[in-house]
């Protein structure tokens, strides 16, 4: 951003101008799912809207088998994912962004690890572009096919924040 | 271009706000529902060193990459979007040089989808079984964007088969490849298909990619003995198993003959024109896992691999940062978060090289093997203790094909040469890279966790980074690390590393201490020092630090940092992102809305 400066002056106008109109809608944290194809571990197909046709409320976290803090984050959650369960119905996916250098560490990993939550793969990063993200760990919840909350990062405890925002939404 | 743009986005917003007769503010709910746009900036200011030379008079000092991306679903069956990218006033450094523009449009697409039916036009992002046939995709840290332009059809016309056929020329920069790429690909559900009840899962994949392009060469040749074609072909299958707790996966790629990138003057891209070379790829998978264990292998062998959308991108002289590459061929070590676990690190050996200077050298392809264990020990075990232990196991060996190189004609390396090569199918005994490593994660409380982690790795820096003979670096490093957890999200985490090797550079230590007030805002300072003089004084004794912070809302992030960069994977406040050599402040911003 800071270099923009020296970006010729009508440039400038017109970047902000864009950006403007792109900050008014932040006000609006409701958005529909993308219709990206997603793998399941046994390479069957689906879509987040799939998903959520058949659950209301969702956890979708996107991760990676090299990003350490991801792995935090998913086995932080995994301690207390019963839990969650029994209390709020919740259920929470793991969509994995490893592309094919990774990928097949993926599975080993999962059920190593005994997470119990579902896994999904994402190959390509489709659902990641749709997104728009470019950082993992990012969390999401959906509650009725719309996505109501997004959360970039972790950090130790993040999980509690998750769940305080689960809870609220589960009626 | 940028008025373009603007009528573009003017269009979109006038059309979807008068096309419709309801409440200005239920129109406003409906359009921000369908739209999502998320936007990231990387800028950075470098600064002057005087453990470094100077940046020179005419370098740009602040530099920024920027992009913001705009999807908006249409109806139901329509959506449509584009990227705005801009490299204002030039890309950060160590980013191609290809991305030009102060400010430009990047990709834009308008995609069709319904149950059996997905038509993309415009630039498009797809992968073929792993890739390594074809696979279009983008990473902005590493400054990659190789999507296609043109258009792609996938059709499912039962739920057990699944058609693609695509059309496009390559993404490069803020234009496109002198090519044209034509793709297919049938995935098969055999289990699915013949209702096999005693599999989870039987597939079976076939693809082409071909790529179109006439031969150009800087140094023609005027004794050319052969035509280069202008077509070269690539073939792959590929086969899913899984049986019970079982899987397995076998692919196979060839590609057609194709001329030789001739080196010989660094940066002037000529061919061999007296000999053509094919190449292929084999990989080979295979696992067991149950609740608490897993356990999986990975077999590859690459041999002239390389497949560009313009042959003169062999050239990485010219195209360090791999840019028009077609197929995507990683190294398959396991990728590692810490700093000094990233000093030493295999990269992928898939490409061609036959010459002879005052030597003859030969380099056709890698081939290796790569395995994880992964393993729970139990709560309320000896080990296990109250809250369980997670152990990892990976071991991974990489060595260069065994060829023999041979002259057929005896005519001079620098006259025209038609050197070739013949090559083993299994021969490892040309050593690359090896690596065994163990990582234990412990929790002690619910306050308290650690992760310890222990790399042995030997790396052929004699082959790998230039084209001498054999010269290891043997080397362990230790990394320990624990978080405390305190209330209301305030946390504190403290990790060491240690790299003990007596070759090389020798001895690095290595730290990291970062502090969250909340779950938003956090601190964090790291260093790696290359504490012990060796003969390469490179690193020698400079602290590689970096001190910064983050603040963190929704999915709003704002970044700020100061250091000097060896260069490699930074991972603090629970982001990472690959980092290259300099000093300096620099700013991120990821926002999506």
């Amino acid at each position: 951003m800071i270099s923009l400066w020296r970006v010729k002056k009508n440039v400038m106008k017109k970047f902000i101008w864009i950006l403007v109109f792109n900050l008014s809608f932040t006000l609006f944290a409701q958005e529909l799912l993308p219709n990206t194809t997603l793998k399941t571990l046994s390479g069957a197909t689906t879509t987040l809207a799939e998903i959520a046709a058949v659950d209301d409320l969702i956890v979708v976290s996107l991760w990676a088998t090299w990003c350490v803090p991801c792995k935090n984050e998913l086995d932080a959650v995994a301690d207390v994912y019963d839990d969650w369960v029994s209390e709020t119905g919740v259920k929470y996916y793991a969509v994995s962004i490893d592309d094919s250098r990774t990928a097949k560490r993926v599975r080993p990993m999962v059920n190593g690890k005994g997470w119990e939550f579902e896994i999904l793969l994402d190959e390509n990063s489709d659902l990641k572009r749709a997104f728009g993200v470019s950082t993992v760990p990012y969390t999401i919840i959906i509650k009725s096919g719309e996505i109501v909350y997004k959360h970039t990062g972790y950090t130790p405890g993040f999980e509690d924040e998750l769940y305080d925002q689960i809870v609220t939404l589960k009626d | 271009m940028h008025k373009q743009i603007l009528t573009v986005i003017i269009l979109l917003i006038t059309v979807t706000i008068n096309s419709q007769e309801k409440e200005w503010e239920s129109r406003f709910d409906e359009i921000s529902e369908r739209l999502n746009v998320s936007f990231e900036s990387n800028a950075q200011w470098y600064l002057n060193d005087k453990k470094f030379e100077d940046i020179k008079e005419d370098t740009e000092r602040l530099r920024a990459n920027s992009y913001l991306r705009i999807d908006y679903q249409i109806s139901d069956r329509f959506s449509s979007g584009f990227q705005l990218e801009s490299y204002a006033p030039e890309p950060l450094l160590n980013y191609s040089k290809i991305f030009d523009e102060e400010i430009g449009l990047g990709t834009f697409y308008l995609n069709y989808n319904t149950k059996k039916l997905d038509i993309t036009l415009g630039y498009y992002y797809v992968q073929f079984g792993s890739g390594l046939i074809l696979r279009s995709w983008e990473d902005r840290a590493l400054g990659v964007n190789n999507a296609l332009r043109g258009g792609k059809i996938i059709y499912d016309p039962t739920n057990y088969l699944r058609l693609t056929a695509l059309y496009g020329k390559q993404r490069k920069g803020f234009d496109v490849s002198d090519s044209n790429i034509f793709g297919f690909e049938t995935q098969f559900d055999i289990a699915n298909a013949f209702q096999i009840e005693s599999l989870n899962s039987l597939k079976l994949g076939l693809s082409y990619v071909g790529k179109q392009e006439d031969y150009k060469s800087d140094t023609p040749n005027p004794q050319a003995t052969i035509e280069i074609p202008e077509l070269v072909n690539s073939f792959g299958a590929q086969l899913d198993l899984e049986y019970k707790n079982l899987y397995t996966n076998f692919e196979y790629i060839y590609k057609s003959e194709d001329a030789r990138l001739n080196n010989f003057i660094p940066n002037i891209v000529s061919f061999s024109e007296k000999a053509l070379f094919d190449g292929n790829a084999i990989t080979w998978n295979i696992g067991y896992s149950q609740k608490g264990f897993g356990i999986g292998s990975t077999f590859r062998r690459l041999e002239n691999m390389r497949f560009y959308s313009e042959r003169s991108a062999l050239n990485l002289n010219n195209n360090p940062t791999s840019q028009l590459s077609m197929n995507y061929l990683p190294a398959l070590t396991k990728q590692h978060d810490y700093t000094l676990a990233n000093i030493y690190i295999y990269q992928a050996q898939p490409g061609l090289v036959v010459e002879n200077y005052e030597f003859p050298l030969v380099k056709s392809g890698e081939i290796g093997e790569s395995i994880d264990v992964f393993y729970n020990i139990k709560k309320g075990s000896l080990l296990g203790g109250k809250y369980g232990t997670k152990l990892s196991v990976n071991w991974s060996y990489w060595a260069n094909l065994t060829s023999t190189y041979s002259n057929p004609s005896g005519t001079a390396y620098f006259v025209g040469d038609d050197l070739t090569y013949e090559t083993e199918l299994l021969n490892f005994d040309d050593k690359l890279y090896s690596e065994i490593n163990a990582e234990i994660r412990k929790k002690w409380s619910p306050k308290l966790k650690s992760i310890f982690t222990y790399i042995n790795l030997n790396y052929n820096k004699g082959f790998l980074e230039s084209k001498g003979a054999n010269d290891f670096v043997n080397a362990w490093i230790g990394v320990a690390e624990s978080t405390y957890k305190f209330n209301s999200g305030k946390s504190v985490r403290l990790e060491l590393q240690h790299l003990s090797t007596n070759d090389d550079a020798n001895n690095w230590a290595g730290g990291t201490i970062e502090y969250f007030f909340n779950s938003k805002f956090g601190v964090y300072l790291n260093d790696s020092y290359n504490y012990e003089e060796s003969k390469i004084t490179e690193n020698t004794e400079i602290h590689f630090f970096n001190l910064g912070g983050s603040y963190t809302k929704g999915s709003t992030r704002v970044g700020i940092n100061y250091g000097r960069q060896r260069g490699g994977l930074l991972c603090v406040g629970g982001v990472c992102r690959p980092v290259s050599k300099n000093t300096g402040v620099t700013l991120n911003l990821v926002a999506t809305f």
